[in-house]
């Protein structure tokens, strides 16, 4: 997947760049709004990554462009502004998602997965590893051909770990994935442990691998060797 | 009370005092004046006398003889240095019967060697006989003034006031978000003309700061949040490299300053966008579905907890109050009734109960170690050792002030019972006398 990141701050769009790189994006960066707009007109992306505040001008500026140029593209606007205008006037005028500073870079990807997902694959919204394959139109799991009893949030979580395996999902970007921002009850990471532990067993019982594993003080992770 | 009752009440006060004091002057003066009329007569009557002395002859039974009396007296009874004098006092009138008012002059003539004293009198009218007239007439005096003063007050305050009631009708509508300066009417009255240009520059500036403190929470909110996205992508990649078990319990313990960080800075920015009142509700929200929904995206929240959840939602109730403000509203009540619930297994309550007048929300909980009253401050925790922030309910309470809801929080029989009344007339601390404890 190629992807644009359009962001002011060098080490943000650094780090960017080096999880989506590993997981094997082209990743392409600038930091102005007039280069974006050259580069937007050379190149096509899957995914453009907006930041809103740039230093020369708003980002939703470039949204029309890549509207009338680029329809195949993703668009994720990036803001630090928690400002609900922002977001309203963003996805009107055709943004397909908004994610506000300070995030996990396991969110971002997440996110830009959902969006890849709902625009590039048609209908076929089906994401599968190995045994486990995720419906996410019907929200239905199923181990080889087991029904899988999950709850939303369940479901959300394997598709989380599903998304970015092979990585460390901190107990605060899965809490902060499940949950949502202005839920304070993140704090009791409890919670998260009940979710995964769930999640597990029910896999297991299905006769699915345990893919999932514990990170020593930190969280959980999917293997997916 | 209004400005002109207030000034026609001064004006007659004043008048009162002043018409008081004129009474008297107006009594003295005549009573003062009369007497020295009486006098002056009196002396040339006695100057008369001393005349028909001079010339000598009989005057006896003339008309100018009638109340006088002539003596001749020695030379050392004569006062010195005073050729007149008079006396006043109430006397008997043998013409009409009464003790009247008497008037006596008694003038000193030196004719021929020999020493006069001539003596003459007159009944006056008594003064206390004026006294009535002059309060009557001053009476009047009083009431026309009165009349005058409250039509005038009335026609000349209505013309006078008139640029102040525009002024204010302006200052009424004034919004500190609106993006032009008030326009004030004219007046050529200088104290109005002051107090407008006052107005003007004060509203100018209140909202110059009011869009620079917009400006700064945004750039704040701005600022901030790109560093703390650093830190936490580099974590983030950090906790992928290959690491020891001390430095992941570093690197966990950083995590959760940084949760803590941007949820406080974010939960801070939030309120403060509610203070600058940048949410205001644009058409009723309906508060049942959304309650529904709240309650459904902490059901397994619940469940885990094993607490038990008894609602009871009233159809169709709708509020006045933005969307996202009401959602906020629900997810913060209702994730702190799980967050506080007790943690023993089968134990904990939770009830919920939607009306058209309002909300309550009570949950089992231990009894908080500060008085409830003070949850709602920020930074306030009832168990100090939480891991919460402790600004949840400040940020409720802000959505009520600001909705002009009224909120009660109590704590009673083992329960936290947070109740939010949409009826303005009805206060909320109403719901948690009726809400009955016994569960249904």
């Amino acid at each position: 997947m190629k992807v644009l990141i359009i962001e002011d701050n060098q080490e943000l769009t650094r780090s960017i760049h080096d999880f989506l790189g590993r997981e094997g994006y082209i990743c392409e960066s600038t930091g102005t709004l007039e280069e974006a707009k050259d580069k937007l007109g050379m190149f096509r992306y899957d995914c453009v990554l907006l930041d809103i505040g740039l230093p020369d001008g708003n980002g939703i500026s470039l949204l029309n462009l890549i509207r009338a140029e680029h329809k195949e593209s993703n668009v994720l606007i990036i803001s630090a502004k928690n400002a609900l205008d922002d977001k309203i006037i963003g996805l009107e005028k055709g943004a397909d998602d908004y994610i506000t500073k300070p995030f996990h870079l396991a969110e971002l990807h997440a996110r830009i997965r959902a969006v890849y997902r709902r625009k590039n694959l048609g209908g076929a919204s089906i994401v599968a590893f190995n045994e486990i394959s995720l419906n996410t139109d019907t929200f239905e799991a199923r181990i080889h051909d087991t029904l899988l009893d999950t709850t939303p949030k369940e479901f959300d979580l394997l598709l989380y770990f599903l998304v970015n395996k092979n990585r460390v999902l901190s107990r605060q970007a899965i809490a902060a994935h499940l949950w949502g921002d202005y839920t304070d009850n993140l704090a009791n990471f409890d919670f998260v442990y009940q979710h995964v532990k769930n999640l597990r067993r029910k896999i297991s019982a299905a006769g699915g691998m345990d893919y999932i594993s514990t990170v020593y003080g930190l969280g959980y992770k999917f293997n997916s060797k | 009370m209004k400005l002109t009752t207030k000034f026609t009440l001064w004006y007659f006060g004043i008048m009162l005092v002043v018409l008081l004091i004129g009474g008297a002057i107006v009594y003295y003066e005549i009573q003062w004046k009369i007497s020295r009329v009486e006098v002056v007569r009196h002396e040339r009557l006695n100057d008369i006398i001393a005349q028909q002395i001079r010339q000598g002859g009989d005057y006896t039974g003339h008309p100018t003889r009638k109340r006088a009396m002539v003596a001749v007296i020695p030379r050392d009874s004569v006062p010195r240095g005073v050729v007149t004098f008079y006396t006043r006092g109430v006397d008997w009138n043998p013409e009409f019967q009464s003790n009247e008012y008497k008037l006596v002059v008694t003038s000193f003539y030196t004719i021929n060697g020999l020493h006069y004293r001539v003596t003459t009198y007159s009944f006056i009218p008594s003064f206390y006989q004026l006294l009535p007239g002059v309060v009557d007439s001053f009476k009047w005096i009083l009431l026309l003034l009165l009349v005058l003063v409250v039509i005038s007050g009335g026609l000349i305050s209505k013309y006078i006031l008139a640029p102040f009631k525009r002024t204010m009708r302006v200052i009424q509508s004034f919004d500190l978000k609106q993006k032009e300066s008030i326009r004030l009417p004219g007046t050529r009255t200088s104290e109005f003309r002051e107090l407008n240009e006052f107005l003007k520059k004060m509203t100018d500036k209140a909202r110059e700061d009011y869009q620079s403190l917009k400006e700064f929470t945004e750039n704040a909110s701005h600022e901030l949040q790109t560093p703390t996205a650093i830190i936490r992508g580099k974590l983030d990649l950090l906790m992928e490299s290959d690491i020891r078990d001390e430095q992941a319990i570093l690197i966990a313990g950083m995590q959760n300053a940084l949760e803590r960080l941007s949820r406080i800075h974010s939960s801070l920015t939030l309120l403060t966008k509610l203070e600058n009142k940048e949410y205001e509700a644009r058409e009723p929200v309906c508060i049942s579905r959304l309650t529904r929904e709240t309650i459904g995206s902490f059901e397994e929240l619940m469940q885990m907890k094993a607490l038990t959840l008894y609602s009871d939602i009233e159809e169709k109730v709708y509020v006045s109050l933005h969307a996202s403000l009401a959602d906020l509203l629900l997810t913060n009540l209702i994730s702190n009734a799980i967050r506080h619930n007790m943690s023993a297994e089968g134990k904990g309550i939770i009830r919920v109960r939607l009306h058209r007048d309002g909300l309550v929300i009570a949950n089992t909980g231990h009894e908080p170690q500060v008085p409830t009253a003070e949850l709602f401050e920020r930074f306030k925790k009832g168990n100090p050792g939480s891991d919460s922030i402790g600004i949840g309910l400040a940020i409720v309470r802000q959505i009520c002030d600001l909705s002009h809801f009224d909120i009660a929080y109590q704590f009673s029989s083992g329960f936290h019972i947070l109740a939010v009344s949409f009826n303005t007339r009805v206060p909320a601390s109403k719901f948690l006398q009726n809400f009955s404890l016994p569960l249904h």
